[in-house]
């Protein structure tokens, strides 16, 4: 079995699965998807639903770039216009947060891997597991629903009192918002669960793979701070109904204690959207690297540390509405401290890189775009952590260009990275390798196209959220639009690959990237049991015993070749057997 | 340092100004603020560039074809990690003391500003000068600290100046301060300028002044943009007005005694057209028929309205006034609830000019019903007889 190149020693590969095991095959009928407790299962439903939901949100990203290639507004006109452009950027800011990037990372691949990570057969909680999808379902058909009947205008954020003066349907919304909030604390619970208790015998906690450290700390998150959500909801039925007084100012309610409350939850959610993004970044460069991942310890606690002092930073939303002076200082200082943890990311993947044995298969091209555009926007966010700048910066595209750079350039490219990443896993099926190293390079592209000039529109004073704006403003605004085309085309090509993969792919071996974590010990696709009998559970990034085996196109595990114990009886009797003793 | 930045666009020509980085540096906080952006962007600069330099170099130099073994496998490096932890906390540090230092000079209004009482509503600027003269623009004179005292009337809306670099959130409920210096004043175009672009606006049949296409405002001075940059609803990209710099006190003193009253022999009808600009109702109101946020002007006077609660009224000069003063008393049927009061922003000269303009522009005939009792036309089932009434009353 062993080709040439490969050192000798005993060759550990688990085969193929047959139809009966792989999971996807194991039994059919749509009843059996629909009613199933298998996490992968799950995770590929929860991995449909969320591309359902980012291709609705990116095209309508694509009619407000389209919209905005002209001052007076290109696609809108009438005098309905301005409403119908206020009504697209809602739904897509709403549909993409609620909806793609808080679920995407940690339903949608968390699912399939961390049980497959820890070796174990299924989460915790696996009729939880599958209530938290239809949760999001629910929550999904609810939300948009909501959305369009109203035709909600309030943007994703539903400041009062704007959101609570003209209609009521910010409360159908944000009901929306809280059933979507329960499937994401139901994932946090089972996955909290998981990892504490179904950690195979031999897997600390620092020889997890850092996914899961990732995993962890998101669902800690997601945990705590998601109940606030629900809390806002209800607060602000009550100040509906019963006119208690809390963020109307007719009532003597302050408004911006609304923006307290909504950014006490939804500032932490910016972390449950980046933290699993970092998990899957650390394990991809590590892997395709084929070297030990840099300062372990260190990346598994900034996550910790980012989901810990992620709370306590929410006023940085907040400089320009009046908050008194020492509060704003205070929480610009706390604001600084957040982008420590993310530096030393940073740097331990680049360490990792060094002197590594680079593969630039596609994920590894997603995983360097994702450095290169984190970067970027980890960057920018001092231009609006420093308190004077942001007084010019606050409300503008330079905003719109930060949170596009961590959110888009971060975990979209990310989750990209890591769908490409774990496909052969999941589906048992190779893509076309250059296919996908051209989408990752489009995307990068027009990614950049796309959102650098309006770092230059956010200097210059170009406020967000304006259907029309100054003709002085208008090359900026094309460039952006042209790039917003390009990374169109590049997310395109990309669900291409993957699709033609599906029916043309090569079969995928247990192990094409040459990975150490447990997943790749089992076959591709997983059988529905996962593993036979408990893996062995060895160190996540020791790659010295993976090798490359060119015949079959695979990696392999070379267990070196144990010795027999001799097989002769030694001579002298043992001094413990002697009869003085 | 906005010098260093904009070096780069320089060899674009005349292109400079639509690709500079920054808008014209106006006021005492810009050269600081602008400074500042340059330091943290070299900063980001000397941090990125070896960071992406890395990356690239890395990718390439070590790329190994399949089942390559890494040279190297060290797991972590202590002292190394502990210094890229906390050498660039110095950084932080420095940046936030700098920030906050800064933002402490804006959040400090210094004593003797002058006051200027700004109103925000949706989607419409006014200021007001003292003596009842208010006015959508915003009129300051150079070199002298500026105090705006901001209220909402309806929600949140936010005051920004980008060639001041100034911003504020005005928040319903309460009253929010900000307060700059301008240091760079307006220019005045010379006469024939400004006659000529009146004439074209005139000869296109512009109803609004095109800031767009003009870099000055209809009394023929240069100006800097204002936003609203916290959304407010439909228009809010179009709640944009212009701040002029008067050279001296002298100067500003003549504008506003401009716009502080009706003229001696002015017709109120007339007068209350400019109102109509000046005050913010053509942002909801059109007089061509066509439907905007609120009734075309069109249709209003003397026409029967049907209410939102099934009442039909007819609009004579107290339903107007009504309406002008309390808003949500009778909202026509088919329209929010969303006009501001103007109560007590508006003298009774005005709000009568504003009548005598409603009537010239509504194609219903006033003599119907100003001859009627104005009780009568505010009875709840004002039915086609009833009409008929007042006619044969008259």
């Amino acid at each position: 079995m062993s080709a040439g190149s490969i050192p000798s020693g005993k060759v550990r590969d688990p085969g193929y699965p047959t139809k009966s095991e792989n999971y996807l095959t194991n039994s059919k009928g749509i009843l059996s998807w629909i009613f199933t407790l298998d996490h992968k299962r799950i995770g590929v439903m929860y991995l449909i639903g969320v591309v359902l939901a980012f291709a609705v949100a990116g095209l309508l990203a694509m009619v407000i770039r389209l919209h905005l290639f002209q001052p007076d507004g290109a696609v809108f006109s009438g005098p309905k216009a301005n409403d119908y452009y206020n009504q697209v950027f809602t739904l897509h800011g709403a549909i993409m947060v609620f909806l793609f990037i808080i679920p995407s990372i940690p339903a949608a691949l968390g699912n399939f891997l961390v049980p497959v990570m820890l070796g174990a057969k299924d989460v915790a909680f696996p009729r939880l597991n599958l209530c938290s999808f239809y949760l999001w379902v629910a929550g999904a058909i609810f939300f948009i629903s909501a959305l369009c009947a109203s035709q909600l205008d309030t943007g994703w954020t539903f400041y009062t009192p704007y959101s609570t003066s003209s209609n009521s349907s910010v409360i159908l919304a944000t009901s929306g918002a809280f059933i979507l909030g329960f499937s994401s604390i139901f994932t946090g619970l089972n996955f909290i669960v998981t990892i504490n208790t179904m950690r195979p015998p031999g897997m600390s906690w620092f020889r997890m793979p850092l996914f899961l450290w990732a995993t962890y700390a998101t669902s800690i998150i997601q945990v705590l701070a998601t109940p606030v959500l629900g809390i806002t909801l209800l607060l602000l039925i009550a100040e509906r109904v019963m006119h208690i007084g809390i963020f109307d100012p007719e009532f003597n309610g302050d408004p911006v204690t609304f923006q307290h409350f909504f950014w006490f939850y939804s500032h932490p959610a910016v972390y449950i959207m980046i933290l699993p993004a970092f998990g899957i970044i650390s394990d991809l460069i590590s892997v395709h690297s084929h070297k030990r991942i840099f300062g372990y310890r260190f990346i598994a606690y900034s996550s910790i540390a980012i989901a810990l002092l992620g709370f306590l930073v929410w006023g940085h939303h907040m400089f320009t509405s009046g908050m008194g002076p020492l509060t704003t200082i205070i929480f610009s200082a706390l604001t600084f401290t957040v982008s420590v943890p993310s530096a030393i990311k940073v740097f331990n993947w680049l360490a990792t890189m060094y002197k590594g044995s680079i593969s630039l298969t596609t994920p590894m091209c997603f995983a360097i775009a994702f450095i290169f555009l984190f970067t970027i926007g980890g960057l920018t966010g001092l231009h609006l952590g420093t308190l004077a700048t942001d007084l010019h910066l606050h409300d503008t595209y330079f905003v719109v260009a930060h949170f596009h750079y961590v959110m888009v350039g971060g975990t979209l490219v990310a989750f990209l990275g890591g769908v490409f990443h774990w496909w052969p896993k999941m589906f048992g099926k190779m893509y076309s390798e250059w296919g996908g190293r051209i989408a990752a390079l489009i995307i990068f592209l027009g990614f950049n196209l796309t959102f650098l000039p309006q770092f230059v529109l956010g200097s210059r004073g170009m406020p967000r959220r304006y259907a029309t704006y100054d003709p002085e403003f208008a090359y900026l605004h094309q460039m952006s639009t042209i790039g917003a085309l390009l990374l169109g085309a590049g997310l395109l090509v990309a669900l291409v690959v993957l699709l033609h993969s599906l029916f043309r792919g090569k079969r995928a071996p247990a192990n094409p990237w040459g990975g150490a974590t447990l997943e790749w010990n089992c076959t591709s696709p997983p059988p529905f049991y996962n593993f036979e009998r408990a893996p062995i559970v060895g160190d996540p990034y020791d790659f010295t015993t993976i090798e490359w085996d060119g015949e079959n196109e695979r990696y392999v595990t070379v267990d070196p070749e144990r010795e027999i114990a001799p097989e002769e009886k030694p001579e002298t009797e043992p001094a413990h057997a002697q009869s003085d003793h | 340092m906005p010098v260093i930045l904009n070096q780069p666009w320089t060899l674009l020509a005349d292109k400079t100004e639509d690709y500079a980085w920054f808008p014209e540096a106006a006021s005492t906080f810009a050269a600081e603020n602008d400074w500042l952006y340059g330091v943290i962007t070299i900063v980001c600069v000397i941090f990125f560039i070896p960071i992406a330099f890395s990356l690239f170099y890395f990718a390439v130099r070590y790329r190994k074809p399949k089942g390559g073994k890494a040279e190297s496998n060290t797991a972590h490096n202590t002292p190394l990690e502990l210094a890229w932890s906390i050498g660039p906390s110095f950084f932080l540090v420095g940046m936030f003391i700098l920030g906050a230092k800064a933002y402490l000079n804006h959040r400090t209004v210094p004593d003797g500003a002058r006051d200027i009482k700004v109103q925000s509503s949706s989607w419409n600027w006014s200021f007001d000068y003292g003596g009842g003269t208010v006015h959508p623009e915003l009129h300051i004179v150079v070199e002298e600290p500026t105090k705006l005292s901001m209220r909402s009337t309806d929600v949140i809306h936010s005051l920004f100046v980008p060639a001041f670099r100034a911003k504020k959130d005005i928040v319903p409920g309460r009253y929010n301060y900000m307060w700059f210096e301008p240091t760079v004043a307006s220019r005045k175009v010379s006469d024939e300028e400004l006659a000529a672009a009146k004439k074209k606006m005139k000869d296109l049949g512009e109803e609004n002044w095109n800031f767009d296409e003009l870099d000055f405002t209809p009394d023929g001075y240069t100006y800097y943009d204002l936003y609203c940059t916290e959304y407010c609803g439909l228009n809010h990209s179009e709640m944009q007005t212009v701040v002029v710099v008067h050279e001296t006190q002298e100067d500003l003193d003549a504008w506003i005694k401009k716009y502080s009253m009706r003229g001696e022999n002015e017709d109120p009808a007339d007068y209350g057209r400019k109102l109509y600009s000046r005050r913010g109702c053509s942002g909801c109101h059109s007089l061509d028929g066509s439907k905007r946020v609120g009734p075309s002007f069109q249709e209003v006077f003397g026409n029967k309205r049907p209410l939102t609660d099934g009442d039909v009224v007819v609009a004579d000069e107290n339903y107007v006034r009504e309406s002008i003063l309390y808003p949500k008393a009778k909202v026509s049927a088919g329209y929010q609830p969303v006009m501001p009061s103007y109560k007590g922003q508006l003298t009774e000269d005005d709000i009568h000019s504003l009548v005598e303009f409603l009537k010239e522009v509504s194609e219903y005939s006033p003599a119907e019903v100003v001859a009627g009792d104005p009780e009568s036309s505010n009875e709840e089932k004002p039915a086609e007889g009833k009409n008929a009434t007042d006619t044969e009353a008259k």
